[in-house]
């Protein structure tokens, strides 16, 4: 196994109120695999992510348990440096706002060389010349000009394209990308997320996709994991998952968009209600004040993972 | 760029053009009759009516107000500022002579506001919060409030009559000595530069802070970056670009500073010089120190906006 | 922080306060007549009888300074309530007519704004002669301005809310518009500067009267109190450093107070810093 998480929780402390953002979450991913991690936004997801390389803010921020066993080691008790040493070089991150993810100050091309240098220990001019064909990789056009133009002189898509560049710049072992394409237009998403997933199937890279978007997971990961208020409600296979989602809460996802294959005349149905405040979390399961299958246990008991078919684990009393 | 500068410079032309309208208006509209002045000022007693019309005609002051103030704005620009109705001195060469002087203040005092406000800001931002972020920005805003001749004065009661560290006053041309011309600066420059520094940290601070939140600071520790080259190459830039403002913010105290602090630390330059014309009722030197302040004003808020240009990529790439 | 800054706002508020109580009760509160001289004990240092001491023709200088709280701070508001009218009157019209109207006056504006405040007051006080009259005329003269741009710059958001278009359309008359509307909305920065302005111009007021064209002796400010006390300043230091001490007492309660209120009634988010180590 490349990377195993173990129970881990993330939980932020403000006005003295504990929010449990991530919550006893345990999942694993091997050398090449892809995972695609699904919720509504402010489900835990991108918490999860952080919480990986250790990018919580503390405070108010606090990894208060788990294990995160990462090419043998334990991340979580790494040292500063060995962490740091980690970021960027063996796990890399690509966030969602390519707008606001690049320094406006520096220069495209020192941005991308910069993890070479701290990492590789390349010189200025190495690390330009690496920086060059990273650009082209990712198919910049005229990557030795546009190397020296600022992050402002870019479209969203290209911007894009050199986080890609800069997270693929160590050849690490993971890459993260945390909605890497939601602010981009549809087209330009497909064409990043095909050369994403075919330079890191290249390199035998794993990758984690976090999105809201099923057709991406449907189409780029090879399994799943669906996560509400900071928990884990389904893991499967991708394939297993869409054929037989087990959780209400993954139906419903499912349901509310839509899909090419489907009879037109199926409606779309949206999730009733909103997703709950992780500060006030209702009882039992949380997902029971949306669900259409709510029992009475579902208002006092919360379900664990449970084994509905193999490799396929499903938090929910139906299944009982 | 270049239409970018153009534009801040036209800009600059045309204030200084209302500028000089109003300082002619205010030398047309005041009391105190200039030509009367002048000759009260020349001890030639009561004098008839007609040599006054006469001084008047000498002065071009009895022709139409518009012709008046291009006559007055050619003259200037041609070097003939007048002359001193108190001196009899050509206004242009006390100014030539003050200005070394008065310009080591504006130097002294920026470099002060830089060294105290900068890393105070800095640290008060790093550590958020804290005690020393609590005193840094009260001390801040009582460094923006201090009136310069009370912070001048509990200085020379401190450093020159308690103490003897700094002389209270007068001032060494640095031709005569260095270490007494900087002895005799240090007050003033540093009370002069007080309200700059208190706004220094104060920008720094709340800059430094918006750039620590940004989602590329993120992006930067992702990468593996060590805090340090984090604050240093990605958040200190960025935050320190629109800080160079500060010093177009605070010009105008620095400047009226002068004023008050070559006058209580007796220092021979043009803010003294301002002063004593002013007390003299002696116009031509008021006229020409009003110009040329509103003159440095507008240079030093030009180079403050060419420099921001120049220092954020933003800007200076797309224009 | 929120916290600290509300302290800070506080503070500004209780030393206002004091300083008021001060200038209200002077009578009771000085020990002395602040302008009966007793020439056989001048230049005192304080003792029992002078808790701060005695002045260059031996008035008692605590009574000094508690009845220049009075000049000090009736100019200082004065010529602000001056000011505010001027400046709201004229950046009502800038903002609300626009056009010609608009662009003299903000130029005007740009016009002192370029010029120092102390420079120019000192012009004007010098040639208007010495005296209180002289101060707050020029004070207002100069201070008008930054209520312009502010009522200014809010009316010119606010002219566009719907609101105020609808009760265009529903035929109010354009004073009817300005005063009802807009007015209020343009409240809450126009009290800032306004808490701001009255410090600064305490500062102006005493920066004339210590370079001795402002208010004139006998009567008392802070002002013309330090200018005589600096000349004595290795003899009885406190003559000067008291006064100073209540000048800058009371620009720094104004700006606290200037800046609290800034912050409850304005307020802006703050940067948090996103991630670290």
């Amino acid at each position: 196994m490349l990377l195993e998480v173990r129970n881990l929780s993330t939980h932020f402390e403000t006005d003295g109120r504990i929010v449990k953002a991530v919550d006893d979450i345990s999942y694993c991913l091997d050398t090449g695999e892809t995972l695609g991690v699904v919720g509504e936004s402010g489900c835990g997801k991108t918490v999860s992510a952080l919480s990986l390389l250790r990018l919580i803010k503390d405070p108010p921020g606090r990894i208060v348990q788990g294990e995160i066993m990462f090419e043998g080691k334990d991340l979580l008790a790494l040292s500063e440096e060995e962490i740091r040493a980690v970021r960027g070089n063996r796990i890399a991150m690509i966030f969602q706002e390519p707008m606001t993810s690049l320094n406006p100050v520096h220069t495209i091309g020192f941005q991308v060389m910069e993890p070479l240098m701290i990492h590789k220990g390349l010189s200025r001019s190495d690390a330009m010349r690496e920086c060059i064909e990273l650009l082209k990789t990712v198919q910049i056009p005229d990557a030795d000009i546009r190397a020296r133009a600022y992050p402002h002189q870019f479209s969203g898509g290209m911007r894009q394209r050199v986080m890609i560049a800069m997270g693929l710049a160590c050849a690490p072992r993971l890459i993260i990308a945390d909605e890497p394409t939601t602010a981009l237009d549809v087209t330009i998403q497909a064409e990043l997320l095909e050369l994403m997933k075919r330079l890191t199937v290249v390199k035998g890279t794993a990758l984690i996709i976090i999105t809201h978007n099923l057709g991406v997971v449907a189409r780029y990961a090879d399994k799943v994991m669906v996560m509400y208020a900071g928990r884990i409600v389904e893991k499967a296979d991708t394939r297993d998952l869409f054929r037989a989602p087990g959780h209400p809460y993954t139906r419903a996802l499912l349901e509310s968009v839509p899909r090419l294959d489907q009879d037109l005349k199926v409606k779309l149905r949206p999730i009733e209600g909103q997703p709950p405040d992780l500060a006030m979390l209702p009882s039992g399961c949380a997902f029971h004040p949306r669900c259409p299958q709510c029992m009475d246990r579902c208002r006092h008991e919360a379900p664990a993972l449970k084994n509905v078919a193999e490799r396929h684990e499903v938090a929910c009393w139906i299944h009982d | 760029m270049r239409e970018y500068i153009l534009k801040r410079v036209l800009i600059s032309f045309a204030i200084l053009f209302f500028v000089s309208i109003l300082i002619f208006v205010l030398g047309r509209v005041l009391p105190g009759d200039p030509v009367q002045a002048a000759l009260v000022a020349s001890r030639m007693g009561p004098l008839s009516d007609e040599v006054i019309a006469d001084v008047r005609a000498q002065f071009g002051l009895d022709r139409p107000l518009h012709i008046q103030y291009i006559l007055w704005v050619s003259s200037f620009v041609q070097g003939d500022w007048g002359v001193s109705i108190a001196s009899g001195e050509r206004v242009l060469d006390m100014f030539m002579h003050r200005l070394p002087v008065t310009l080591e203040l504006f130097f002294g005092s920026v470099i002060w506001a830089f060294i105290i406000g900068l890393p105070l800001g800095i640290v008060s931002a790093l550590r958020r919060n804290s005690w020393l972020d609590v005193t840094v920005t009260t001390g801040a805003i009582l460094g923006v409030s201090i009136p310069v001749f009370w912070e001048g004065i509990v200085m020379i009661y401190l450093f020159a009559v308690l103490t003897h560290i700094f002389p209270p006053s007068g001032y060494v041309p640095l031709s005569e000595s260095v270490t007494g011309n900087l002895l005799s600066v240090a007050m003033p420059t540093f009370v002069m530069g007080t309200h700059g520094a208190g706004l220094f940290s104060r920008y720094v601070r709340s800059s430094l802070l918006e750039v620590l939140g940004q989602d590329f600071i993120r992006t930067a520790y992702a990468k593996g970056l060590p805090r340090k080259t984090v604050i240093l190459t990605h958040a200190m830039k960025p935050a320190m670009i629109p800080v160079v403002t500060v010093v177009g913010l605070t010009w105008g105290y620095v400047v009226a500073g002068a004023f008050i602090v070559e006058y209580m630390f007796a220092i021979p330059g043009l803010g003294r010089m301002g002063v004593n014309a002013i007390f003299a009722n002696d116009f031509p030197v008021i006229q020409a120190t009003l110009v040329m302040v509103a003159v440095n004003i507008l240079v030093v808020n030009l180079l403050v906006d060419l420099l921001y240009a120049y220092l954020d990529p933003r800007v200076r790439v797309q224009r | 922080m929120a916290l600290v800054r509300h302290r800070v706002a506080f503070a500004g508020l209780v030393i206002l306060l004091g300083l008021i109580v001060m200038a209200a009760f002077a009578p009771v509160l000085a020990p002395y007549d602040p302008n009966e001289q007793d020439l056989y004990q001048v230049l005192q240092g304080p003792s029992r009888q002078h808790l701060l001491g005695t002045d260059d023709v031996g008035r008692d200088l605590l009574s000094r300074v508690i009845y220049g709280s009075r000049v000090t701070l009736a100019m200082g508001i004065l010529s602000t309530l001056f000011a505010a009218v001027i400046g709201i009157l004229a950046g009502l019209v800038a903002g609300y007519k626009g056009g010609i109207w608009d662009a003299v006056i903000m130029r005007i504006t740009d016009t002192f704004m370029c010029m120092p405040a102390l420079v120019l007051a000192l012009v004007i006080v010098a040639a208007l002669g010495p005296g209180m009259k002289s101060v707050v005329i020029s004070i207002t003269v100069l201070a008008w301005t930054g209520f312009a741009r502010i009522t200014r710059g809010q009316v010119m958001i606010v002219r566009e809310l719907p609101y105020v278009e609808a009760a265009h359309a529903l035929g109010a008359s354009g004073y009817r518009i300005m005063f009802r509307h807009l007015l209020p909305n343009v409240m809450a920065p126009l009290i800032v500067t306004a808490t701001i302005s009255v410090g600064m111009n305490i500062m102006l007021e005493s920066a004339v009267s210590f370079l001795g064209i402002g208010v004139q002796q006998p009567t008392p400010s802070w002002g013309n109190e330090l200018r005589i006390g600096y000349s004595y300043l290795e003899i009885v230091p406190l003559f000067s450093i008291a006064p100073g001490l209540m000048i800058t007492l009371a620009v720094l309660a104004f700006n606290f107070l200037g800046d609290g209120l800034r912050d409850a009634l304005d307020p802006r988010l703050r940067g948090e810093e996103k991630a670290g180590s």
